[in-house]
């Protein structure tokens, strides 16, 4: 019993001498030594432009199919999803079939890439496989319906290519969405 | 009795040092510590800016209570000035330009009137005056001999969206003063430093034809393309040692979590759940956590990854879909509601794997992109409340959060 009585006082020593007071002792060496401080390495390097180069960017006038694609995009729907939900809805299911059929009658001729994109709630990465996982989605229907998946990229962009920025019910349901654009 | 009594003493050593345990300090027990400018260059603008910098930063290191006036007094002067005579710590300094119009700052702490601690700081220009107050926090706060805060002197990357589709990728210091724009132009996302130096970071192109990670080397400015994936291509986290990388990549649309051997140039599949697997962190060198929707929601999982063993991590919350490991302890994001579009707020919430403790962190507005400090001290963050985007800081230990607002844009991610 002592030694417990005497290992407690032992231990209450060592907790309270841990909370020791913020006196602090002269520090003689500190004195007078000058620190360079270089933080900034990177403020040398100029802006870095990327390229922007795009594939849309990048095609080379030479008839009438620029108009052709801009004609035949305009036609393309726009696919909506339910909040954190990848599924289609039957209505989207029409527009999606009636897209393959756009995309066999002109097949051949252009490539599609499917954009997959999110609300703004939430800039992680679950975000960005969520807007994929939509466009994923909507490649699966094409192929489904007939459409070569070879001619069929993705890319998600998650919340940050928005066509709606107000802060409404509304608007968000606009940002979920897949949009088809045309490759050459 | 004295049993209970060695029991709890005992306990009350185990849970010392549980960062989810929350740490209450009353603000009045903290030493008192004022600010004396004693600077003979600058305009008073420039005088006033570099106090508040300092004011902030050592308010940051949490183990002072810190008086906000702006006094001026003279270097040499023995004594402290009057309104000041009744606190602990006193921390003055010169701030002075010199032929080379570089900024030189001499500091002194004092503890009723005698010096207890001094240094000289130069920086060859003024414009970068707060990586000087940051660096003198950070030594007030080694000389008090607190746990470190070397993640002051980090830096932050972070990407800023300017418009739909259009980014910038931004290197600050940690509250946001110093900015400057490193990459311009197109849309790119998801900044990582390669490497503990920061002499290099990975980031998301989503300009060319698929998306590509691409390797910035700060110095030299030199880019490098890294890796392609259709679909989705991010650089979760690097090691630390900084040869493997865990990527989410999305070969045939389906996002899993790989490791890449930058040595090798070669990649492992980690994972292959037919729903979503991303932001894979190295919790150490065997195992990772990640988030996945294998339950049907978003939640925090553990793989080692010598074996395909996948454990669920936690076990509260029905969407959390951010997360950060830093030894057993893991920081995470989980919607607080299921109503979306009322008080739909994402709260970042504390777990250790080794006890049963969860600690929530934040109280408001939308919290996420939580990250661990290299050291574990501190967890940043970001707030998008308001429509305002700022960078938070939370210090673990003495449960406080700080946030530094960022003027234009939104962030999208970042890493430090």
């Amino acid at each position: 019993m002592k030694s417990i009585v005497l290992s407690s006082v032992v231990i209450a020593l060592l907790v309270f001498s841990g909370c020791s007071s913020k006196e602090p002792a002269v520090d003689a060496k500190a004195m007078d030594t000058t620190e360079v401080v270089d933080a900034t390495p990177d403020e040398e390097v100029a802006p870095i432009a990327t390229e922007t180069v795009t594939s849309e960017e990048s095609v080379v006038n030479s008839s009438t199919n620029e108009l052709d694609m801009e004609t035949i995009e305009n036609k393309l729907p726009t696919i909506y999803f339910a909040f954190d939900k990848y599924d289609i809805t039957p209505d989207m299911q029409e527009k999606i079939d009636a897209a393959a059929e756009l995309g066999k009658e002109v097949s051949s001729t252009y490539k599609v890439k499917l954009e997959g994109n999110c609300d703004e709630w939430g800039s992680d990465e679950y975000n960005f496989a969520l807007g994929l996982k939509r466009a994923n989605a909507v490649k699966q229907a094409l192929v489904n319906d007939g459409v070569d998946s070879s001619r069929i990229s993705l890319v998600s962009y998650g919340e940050s290519n928005p066509v709606c920025t107000e802060h409404t019910k509304e608007c968000w349901s606009k940002n979920r969405r897949v949009d088809f654009k045309l490759l050459p | 009795m004295k049993f209970f009594i060695l029991f709890s003493m005992l306990l009350s050593f185990i849970y010392a040092s549980d960062a989810t345990i929350e740490v209450v300090k009353k603000v009045d027990s903290l030493p008192s510590l004022a600010i004396e400018d004693a600077s003979i260059s600058y305009d008073d603008t420039f005088k006033l800016r570099f106090f508040k910098s300092i004011v902030a930063d050592v308010n940051v290191i949490s183990i002072f209570n810190v008086d906000r006036h702006h006094r001026q007094s003279a270097f040499n002067a023995s004594d402290v000035l009057r309104e000041n005579k009744d606190k602990n710590y006193v921390l003055r300094y010169k701030m002075y330009e010199d032929d080379n119009a570089a900024l030189n700052i001499n500091m002194i702490l004092l503890n009723k009137n005698n010096v207890v601690f001094s240094k000289n700081y130069r920086v060859r220009k003024k414009d970068i005056y707060m990586f000087v107050s940051h660096a003198m926090a950070y030594d007030i706060n080694e000389f008090m001999g607190e746990p470190s805060v070397a993640w002051m002197k980090r830096k932050v990357i972070f990407t800023r969206i300017i418009a739909p589709k259009k980014s910038e990728i931004v290197i600050a210091d940690y509250t946001l003063a110093y900015q400057h724009t490193i990459v311009k132009g197109g849309f790119n996302i998801f900044p990582k430093w390669a490497n503990r130096a920061q002499s290099g970071f990975y980031y998301t192109s989503l300009d060319a034809q698929k998306p590509t990670l691409k390797y910035i080397n700060i110095k030299t400015a030199e880019v490098k393309s890294i890796i392609s994936s259709d679909g989705m291509m991010i650089c979760s986290d690097v090691s630390d040692d900084g040869n493997t990388l865990l990527l989410t990549m999305a070969k045939d649309g389906q996002p899993d979590i790989y490791t890449f051997d930058i040595k090798k140039n070669s990649y492992k599949k980690e994972t292959s759940y037919k729903g979503i697997d991303v932001n894979a962190q190295f919790m150490n060198t065997k195992e990772i956590v990640f988030i996945s929707s294998r339950l049907g929601y978003p939640n925090v999982f553990i793989k080692k990854l010598d074996t395909n063993e996948i454990e669920q991590a936690v076990f509260y919350g029905n969407s959390n879909s951010a997360c950060s490991a830093h030894g057993h302890y893991i920081v995470y994001k989980a919607r607080e509601s299921s109503n979306m579009f009322s008080e739909n707020t994402f709260n970042l919430h504390l777990i250790s794997t080794k006890t049963d403790m969860i600690r929530r962190l934040t109280a408001t507005g939308v919290n996420e992109f939580p990250r661990f400090s290299k050291d574990g001290d501190a967890i940043i963050f970001i707030k998008n409340y308001k429509g305002q985007s700022s960078i938070g800081i939370i210090r673990l230990n003495h449960n406080k959060n700080y946030l530094f607002p960022l003027l234009r844009g939104r962030i999208q991610s970042m890493d430090w």
